[in-house]
């Protein structure tokens, strides 16, 4: 008889639960209808676009199979899409070099009532416009640019950066810094201080008290920001296009070629981005499963 | 009971369903019909040093219609808008020569009615029945020029005379020099310099073309068509691959910066004025034209934004020393190698492949 009321219980939860089905729905839809219209349709008008081979605009869409993903196989795509990883990931590792001391101490160190305005300086160039920032390094990293004028005035050698991979990783990093100092900086907010002192107090010297819990704690803060500025350094398309020279084709620089340049073969130029949006979806995989904190037991 | 799983097969059933079989064209465009059309606003799509605030005024004044201008720093930038649905609203474009002819085989273009147009017949003669639109039955020539190259004078003494001192002098150049980012001006310069034509459809010369760029790669520092300017005259760099109509721009602001065709040959361009099907304002896009075919207002374009006007009338209104601007108004002689470049249809595919090779290694 026992069974049979568990059961009764648990029919009338479950007729509660889909009763309920209409609040959140209407709360969801504003949201909900946005990002189908602009997201989730748009991704698949390029999906289908990327599978018909050798398509110019005029002519008629009808899908007959993945050619254009078998050319992207080719080993010249192929080193293309490397780079931009390349790029990216590298971009990521500076960031994090440079972005965690920085969210430290303006979490733990910097006195309580600096914080705000510290963060806001940080946030302040987000303000303006990315290809502003990234003409601006131009103008820095010139032969008889900013940098080379300051270092040949002290007698230093001048630097040839510009035109190179060197300056699209330092305008990648100088752009996406920012995300990965508030992204990091939420997370070393809420490090708990009471067990760095108990390590401490347990004998362990700063490193190790560092490596072993400070680390575990902020892991899903470091995954996440390291998730954001790889994802944003994958499609970056300005800075490639900008700073790099004639040796620094990238996946996106190599999609607008296909769309706005001459060959005119949407089609190949769609399959690229599926590729982009793939490799993007693998990260944001890859974040899910390993980037959550093994639970307490 | 639906679970989840069920959901998402549905969903994806239902999206390929909608998408399979519906057979929509990419990219058309569609003639806006003339009976919305603006009758008091017209639109341009121009190049960047095409126009300046002073023509659009002169227009205003002239016709009372009220202009507004978009830039574009490509023709396939140009194109690709006009296709991807941005186009209904101009009715002015400015494509190059080339483009004209793939605008005409796509059916973008309507044909220009003479008689509607005022002093057509100032015009060059050599300009009334140019090779790539006979009779200018869609297009207006508009600027003509040459490609070829710009350098610093103080800092290289011999000067350039032909393509091939790029790759003589590749150590002395090296990262100072800059070509055009254009598959055809910088494939055809290399195939000219090896004796074959800009237009060439034979794969085994293209690849020679390839090979050689291929050498010169290393020592080039971007492929730029526009960013090079400041570049040179901020002494970064000493050598760029450029338009005439740039050149004489340039070397207006730094004298010392010279402009020199190669003597094996270069490309011969010419941008002209075009209406597109999709044109909202007719009447206002003739009056553009009629505009621009004034030989007061081409020879005051001329001098203001270092236009080499086709228009013989205005040409002879021009003070003596912009006529005898070499690089403005180069003579027979120094064009009797250039050549123009043309569509070479399945062909495109093969310097497209080489260009992507080139460019992304």
């Amino acid at each position: 008889m026992n069974v049979e009321k568990n059961e009764i219980s648990q029919i009338e939860e479950l007729h509660r639960l889909r009763g309920n089905w209409l609040q959140p729905l209407i709360l969801l839809a504003p949201s909900g209808i946005w990002l189908l219209l602009l997201l989730v349709l748009p991704a698949l008008i390029i999906f289908e676009l990327s599978l018909v081979a050798d398509i110019r605009p005029g002519d008629l869409v009808n899908p007959n199979g993945f050619q254009n993903y078998i050319r992207i196989l080719d080993p010249l795509y192929v080193q293309v899409i490397v780079r931009s990883i390349f790029f990216a990931f590298g971009t990521t590792i500076i960031c994090l070099i440079l972005g965690f001391p920085v969210a430290y101490w303006i979490a733990q160190i910097a006195p309580q009532r600096w914080r705000n305005l510290l963060l806001l300086s940080f946030v302040l160039p987000l303000w303006t416009s990315s290809l502003l920032r990234s003409y601006a390094w131009i103008t820095i990293l010139r032969p008889t640019g900013l940098l080379n004028g300051l270092l040949s005035t002290f007698g230093l050698p001048t630097l040839e950066l510009l035109n190179q991979s060197q300056a699209v990783f330092i305008g990648m990093s100088y752009s996406l810094l920012p995300y990965m100092v508030l992204i990091l900086y939420a997370s070393l907010e809420k490090l708990d201080k009471r067990l760095l002192e108990a390590s401490a107090d347990l004998g362990a010297n700063p490193v190790e008290t560092f490596c072993q819990v400070t680390v575990p704690q902020i892991l899903p803060g470091i995954a996440a920001a390291s998730m954001l500025v790889f994802i944003t350094g994958l499609g970056d398309f300005v800075d490639p296009e900008l700073l790099g020279g004639a040796s620094s084709m990238t996946a996106a620089r190599l999609v607008y070629n296909q769309f706005l340049g001459t060959t005119q073969n949407w089609g190949f130029g769609s399959a690229l981005s599926m590729t982009l949006i793939l490799l993007v979806s693998i990260a944001i995989a890859l974040l899910i499963k390993f980037g959550e904190p093994a639970p307490k037991r | 009971m639906t679970n989840r799983r069920q959901f998402l097969k549905g969903v994806a059933a239902l999206s390929s369903l909608s998408l399979a079989g519906c057979g929509w064209r990419l990219a058309e465009v569609r003639a806006s019909s003339n009976t919305s059309s603006q009758r008091d606003q017209l639109y341009i799509f121009t190049w960047t040093q095409y126009t300046d605030k002073q023509l659009l005024k002169t227009f205003s004044t002239q016709t009372g219609m009220k202009v507004l201008a978009d830039v574009y720093d490509s023709n396939d930038v140009m194109l690709a808008k006009l296709q991807a649905g941005g186009g209904g609203t101009y009715s002015i474009i400015y494509p190059s020569d080339y483009m004209v002819q793939k605008m005409v085989n796509k059916g973008l273009l309507i044909e220009i009615n003479h008689d509607r147009l005022i002093g057509l017949e100032n015009l060059f003669p050599r300009f009334q029945n140019p090779s790539y639109d006979p009779n200018n039955r869609y297009s207006i020539p508009f600027n003509w020029g040459t490609t070829g190259l710009l350098y610093n004078s103080e800092k290289i003494k011999d000067a350039p005379q032909d393509w091939d001192y790029l790759w003589q002098n590749k150590e002395k150049l090296n990262q100072q020099m800059t070509l055009l980012n254009d598959v055809r001006e910088v494939m055809g310069a290399t195939l000219r310099m090896l004796g074959y034509s800009y237009n060439s459809k034979n794969e085994q010369e293209i690849k020679q073309a390839y090979e050689k760029l291929k050498v010169l790669k290393p020592a080039i520092a971007r492929f730029d068509t526009d960013a090079w300017q400041n570049q040179i005259l901020a002494g970064d760099l000493i050598l760029a691959m450029c338009y005439s109509a740039d050149a004489v721009k340039i070397s207006q602001e730094n004298p010392k910066l010279k402009y020199v065709i190669p003597r094996s040959g270069s490309s011969l361009w010419t941008d002209t004025i075009v209406i597109p099907k999709a044109s909202p304002n007719l009447a206002g896009a003739y009056a553009w034209i009629n505009m621009i075919l004034q030989p007061k207002i081409a020879a005051q374009i001329s001098q203001r934004l270092s236009v080499s006007t086709p228009n013989r009338v205005g040409f002879e209104q021009l003070p003596k020393a912009i006529q005898n601007n070499s690089n403005l108004f180069p003579s027979e002689s120094l064009l009797v190698n250039c050549e123009r470049v043309t569509p070479v249809g399945d062909f495109e595919e093969v310097y497209d492949r080489y260009w992507t090779q080139l460019t992304s290694s």
